[in-house]
């Protein structure tokens, strides 16, 4: 089980949190909405796996590459 | 008789040197469900089409290590795949580790030379320690065999170059990923400078064969592979298909293939794949299957600069290389990761004669500490001097958005042979909540916002680009994959056959 970090790649805030520890994600889906630019941007994991952890809440403001979930796959 | 001891002397080498390192290595490879060498022949190449150059090669350095030292770890020769000569250099791991030294390496040179002169794809499949110790030790070693052949690692793309690493793939295996066309790895292969244990001995430095070479490193944050795979079965598929979109060599045109059936259904759902919102995002991923002939689309890097596609495909049963902007990621801001994925892709198209057709959503490039940090301007200033060296045929459909420079590095202006757009375009130097507080004073949130917002909403949308010809065509977004062939087939290289001018052929392979 490898452990993998989800980052945004964008700088903005949270606007909202679309998965929870526990949950079974696969490639492609959306865990964590960012308010940046104007615009909607969701953090997406690129492998599957089980949410760990989500590190960030709403309103929380994200940098560029910070990590925002942990998931095992 | 003397000549049936000749050849049973003969037949006697030629089984020896078949046996590379030995039955015993084989099957142990074997046993953990590692291909060998030959077994990696058998399933790149057209059957029975392989005839070896060097089978009877062994180490020059250490002439009495010959019984050990069989083809000299590397075997090479002439195939064929899909009908179309390539020449190959198979690395095999059981002898020295597929280490280079003076005989491999006048085989591999001789395999690049021919391939390059006479214009057929070169393949190298890696999978080596690096250099061969104690061989290239000492002023002696080094003179005799590092850096006597000046074309050895030279790029001035005459034909396709295609990598793949498989298992630990230092040294030449890596320097080969790098400078190829095409570099596929194998998930679990290494591709680095140096393995771990060096790293550890030079530096103190713990480190994973993963963590310093592994297939996430290149795939997401180097950039310098293509594609990664689960399977080796499906490395060499890889090679297959990536290589059957493109010409053997640079003075011809692609190859064409039959339209599949199918292709175009969609066109009709196409437009629907657009949110409802501005302020919403999609994959453009979607959009480019629906347009291409069915299941052609083969991207390279997807998860690298993913702000960006940059996918080979077919359409109407041409090769085109694809760069489109994918909202799904960061919105459609292009950042220097996206722009070097973009500029890698243009000069590999143009270098061999494909045409590019580029779709445009983009807000604009990145902007922030880190895209600056990254060395942005410098990334967009090559993406844009790439698309004034085109010489094959790119045309541009705006989407969605295109914005300020942005704009023009994706084809506005005489950027492109031929613009269309979309009625859902909107361009313009800036994206529009900005562009309301610099020449109206308001920002988001402030009295007289929406006001003012609306005023720029006006100038933003497609009729003042096609008033001024700045568009040569808006277009039904389902006639989108028919327009494309028809203007592909209108702006092509009569004149040449379909061969561009490839004034970028010496760019660098990685940068």
């Amino acid at each position: 089980m490898a452990r993998i970090e989800v980052k945004s790649e964008i700088t903005g805030t949270v606007w909202q949190v679309k998965s929870k520890a526990g949950d079974t994600v696969e490639s492609g889906d959306t865990l964590i909405v960012i308010e940046s630019m104007k615009m909607e941007i969701p953090v997406i994991t690129e492998d599957g796996g089980v949410v760990k952890e989500i590190l960030v809440k709403e309103k929380d403001p994200v940098a560029e590459g910070q990590v925002v979930a942990v998931l095992e796959g | 008789m003397a000549s049936e001891a000749l050849l049973a002397e003969y037949e006697a080498r030629r089984a020896k040197a078949l046996a590379g390192g030995g039955a015993d290595k084989y099957a142990r490879r074997s046993a953990k469900g590692i291909l060998n060498a030959r077994e990696r022949i058998a399933k790149l190449v057209d059957t029975e089409s392989f005839i070896e150059s060097g089978l009877f090669g062994t180490s020059a350095v250490e002439p009495h290590l010959a019984d050990e030292t069989q083809t000299d770890g590397k075997i090479a020769g002439y195939a064929k795949i899909g009908g179309r000569d390539v020449a190959i250099v198979v690395n095999d791991f059981t002898v020295k580790g597929a280490s280079t030294s003076y005989t491999n390496g006048r085989k591999v040179g001789h395999m690049k030379r021919t391939a390059t002169e006479r214009g057929m794809p070169l393949i190298a499949l890696g999978e080596s320690t690096g250099a061969r110790l104690p061989d290239a030790m000492g002023g002696y070693g080094m003179g005799m065999l590092l850096g006597n052949d000046n074309t050895q690692f030279r790029r001035t793309r005459e034909t396709p170059m295609v990598a793949a690493a498989f298992g630990p793939s230092f040294g030449s295996s890596t320097w080969m990923m790098c400078i190829s066309d095409f570099a596929v790895m194998h998930k679990g292969a290494t591709v680095a400078v140096s393995s771990p244990g060096l790293v550890s001995m030079a530096l103190g430095e713990k480190v994973s064969a993963d963590d310093l070479g592994g297939w996430r490193l290149h795939s997401d944050i180097t950039g310098l592979v293509d594609q990664a795979v689960d399977t080796e079965e499906e490395v060499l598929e890889a090679i297959k298909k990536y290589l059957s979109y493109m010409p053997s060599h640079h003075n011809e045109a692609p190859p064409d293939a039959p339209i599949p059936a199918g292709s175009g259904a969609d066109m009709d759902k196409v437009f629907g794949l657009l949110p409802e919102k501005r302020t919403q995002v999609y994959d453009m991923k979607r959009i480019i299957r629906c347009v291409v002939d069915k299941d052609t689309m083969f991207e390279l890097k997807p998860r690298f600069g993913k702000s960006a596609v940059t996918t080979l495909a077919r359409l109407g049963g041409k090769t085109v290389g694809i760069v489109a902007n994918n909202p799904l990621h960061r919105g459609g801001a292009l950042d220097a990761d996206a722009c070097r994925k973009i500029v890698d892709f243009l000069v590999m198209c143009d270098s061999f004669n494909v045409p590019i057709v580029l779709l445009v959503d983009t807000p604009g490039f990145q902007i922030g500490t880190e895209a600056e940090k990254a060395g942005a301007p410098g990334r967009i200033m090559n993406f844009m001097n790439a698309m004034t060296l085109l010489t094959v045929p790119h045309l541009s459909v705006i989407i969605r958005k295109s914005y300020g420079r942005a704009y023009v590095c994706m084809g506005g202006g005489r950027h492109s042979d031929d613009i269309a757009a979309w009625p859902s375009a909107e361009i313009s130097f800036m994206s529009p909540e900005f562009a309301t507080k610099i020449v109206h004073g308001v920002g988001y949130g402030e009295p007289g916002y929406e006001d003012a917002l609306k005023k720029i909403e006006k100038g933003i949308d497609v009729w003042g680009l096609a008033s001024v010809y700045a568009a040569q065509a808006v277009i039904h977004p389902k006639d989108t994959r028919d327009y494309l062939i028809r203007m592909l087939d209108v702006y092509k290289l009569r004149i040449t056959k379909g061969v561009g001018q490839h004034l970028m052929r010496t760019w660098p392979t990685s940068y």
